[in-house]
């Protein structure tokens, strides 16, 4: 089915934001290209009439319920884990120069 | 004490002839002197086990109301949160990230009385079958530490097949907790999907994950599921009602029909064709009737697992981005860098095979041929298992194509994948199935044995898998180095 290649890998780090080192990428490209290769088999499977799966179980959930505000994590709480904050706020480096 | 089943300490503990602290410092002195050879344990927290157990012991002193698991050490694997205590989901991207929240598991776990030793191993994010992606440390199968545990939940099954704990929790979404079960020689069950919460539980497929429990003997674990198998509000895809009755139901199978699918099974090596055959007669001589159904779809399984299972996981890791938690870079300088870098050093290979073929398959002009499809044949997989329920009570299935194999011995990514045919279409199908130990290899390595119900049928397997074990004790058996 599809062909990949190194731009594709390149593309596809760019699009997940994860690094890779030139020698990853190669490696990537290789595992991938197999991986793909072997799940192409699924062409074999008549789907034709067939609904996409977005429910797997049978029962009705209704997991709706009333808007109210209920327990909150406290700020500081929630700023115990993040690597950098000030003011309340989580601190980044800056999106652009 | 530590070879006794979940149920018999918690029952001497109630009886008074155990005080909850002898309890607890047994398990806590097993691991200290013996996890430097397994490496089950990520954390252990003792000083936190202690003061619970000194405070049941307290509650029993003064005659107040106990727990249904009063007393019960138990593990639990690092990608599920206990409040205050690291969750490292064994990456190095969270080696600082303290839970900020209970899971529902660990909140009913706690009200019942139960005494958490610690978090366990597991592949990073649980994305692997043998324990051995963790990025932290190894763990090392109590039957011979030279082999893999199983995996993803081979820290869990060490432990309880070590006997550092009688119960430890795991998560199932291709068979993470039934293959190490099988690898461990212990009994290891994937509910049905939605009838455990996944609240707290960190997501890798969230329409395949489930928690799953690990004991020595499946009536355990219907203990466990008597006060997890419940609705939780914290969790959308969580089915209503629960807890069911596990322990008071009769435990018989004369008369069931269990599906076996012949066809499918066909290219079982011989060693493990014996092992599930003589477990299939056993199964005759309970009184069950064999029947042959048709499952022949399922060797599209892995194929459509793991569309499915990386296309979610590339979703649900977008959050670990080094903004609000986890190591940040210290080499970024901008916003783009932060992502690219935390992600470069936090992750290992195997989390950005994955994340990044998920990525392909959702990506525009593959959408279609790829996850749509694989969502068409989902349907299909789920339809064949409903046919076969019509011919049958329960199916039954080896756990994996071979016992437990050497550290290091499966490098090429589809070879590992291949080891989860048997388990991977179960969590397809959101069915119920539990791992039983049936027999032993050549080597003496522990092998597996399968029950799946039809869905919400969770009593039926466990209640079938304790028939199993109590008809057939000799393969419930301890590894020779950890029976003292």
């Amino acid at each position: 089915m599809a062909n990949i290649d190194k731009e594709t890998i390149k593309n596809l780090t760019e699009l997940c934001r994860i690094d890779c080192t030139e020698e990853e990428q190669i490696s990537l490209l290789h595992d991938l290209q197999k991986i793909l290769k072997y799940v192409d088999q699924l062409e074999e499977v008549d789907t034709e009439h067939v609904k996409p799966c977005n429910h797997i179980l049978d029962a009705n959930i209704d997991a709706t319920r009333e808007d109210f505000v209920g327990n909150i994590m406290p700020r500081d709480v929630f700023l115990s884990n993040a690597p950098s904050h000030t003011g309340g706020m989580i601190k980044v480096p800056p999106i652009m120069k | 004490m530590h070879n006794l089943s979940a149920i018999e300490i918690r029952d001497k503990f109630l009886n008074g002839e155990l005080s909850a602290l002898s309890i607890c410092q047994t398990f806590l002195d097993r691991i200290a002197q013996h996890d430097k050879e397994v490496g089950a344990f990520l954390s252990v927290f003792t000083e936190r086990a202690i003061a619970k157990a000194k405070e049941l012991d307290a509650k029993r002193a003064r005659g107040e109301t106990l727990g249904k698991l009063a007393a019960i050490p138990v593990a639990i694997k690092d990608n599920i949160h206990v409040k205050g205590e690291i969750t490292t989901c064994a990456s190095k991207f969270l080696t600082n990230y303290k839970a900020p929240f209970d899971s529902t598991l660990t909140t009913l776990l706690e009200s019942e009385d139960a005494i958490i030793l610690g978090k366990t191993n597991l592949d990073e994010f649980a994305m692997g079958s043998s324990t051995e992606n963790s990025g932290l440390q190894t763990t090392r199968n109590p039957w011979n530490l030279k082999c893999v545990p199983g995996g993803s939940s081979g820290g869990s099954a060490a432990a309880v097949a070590a006997k550092f704990c009688p119960i430890a929790f795991g998560s199932d979404t291709g068979g993470s907790v039934r293959l190490p079960a099988a690898f461990c020689g212990i009994a290891g069950f994937k509910p049905t999907y939605g009838r455990v919460s996944r609240f707290g539980l960190v997501a890798y497929g969230s329409s395949l994950d489930q928690i799953g429990t690990f004991a020595a003997t499946a009536e355990d674990i219907g203990l466990i599921m008597e006060v997890i198998g419940r609705h939780c509000r914290h969790d959308a895809t969580s089915l209503p009602g629960g807890p069911e009755k596990y322990l008071e139901v009769p435990h018989d199978i004369r008369g069931m029909k269990i599906g076996v699918p012949k066809e499918f099974l066909k290219t079982l090596a011989p060693e493990p064709k014996k092992v599930f055959d003589n477990a299939l007669e056993r199964l005759k001589q309970m009184g069950a009737t064999l029947v042959d159904i048709d499952l022949n779809l399922l060797k599209y399984s892995i194929a459509t697992y793991y569309i499915l299972a990386t296309a979610e996981a590339s979703t649900n890791l977008a959050r670990f981005d080094g903004i609000r938690y986890g190591q940040r870079s210290k080499r970024a300088t901008n916003l783009h860098e932060v992502y690219n870098f935390s992600k470069e050093e936090g992750y290992g290979k195997e989390v950005k095979r994955r994340i990044l073929l998920g990525t392909y398959v959702l990506s525009a002009g593959y959408q279609n041929a790829y996850y749509k499809k694989a969502q068409k044949v989902r349907t299909l997989i789920i339809e064949s298992y409903k046919k076969a329920f019509k011919e049958c009570d329960l199916i039954a299935s080896p756990v994996s194509p071979f016992a437990a194999f050497e550290i290091g011995a499966i490098k090429d990514p589809i070879q590992m994948y291949l080891e989860d045919i048997y388990t991977i279409p179960i969590n397809l199908a959101g069915l119920p199935a539990i791992s039983i130990p049936d027999g032993f290899s050549h080597d003496g390595k522990p092998m597996g044995l399968q029950l799946i119900g039809p869905q919400k049928g969770d009593v039926k397997v466990i209640s079938a898998a304790t028939a199993f074990q109590k008809a057939n004790p000799e393969f419930t058996a301890i590894p020779k180095t950890f029976k003292d």
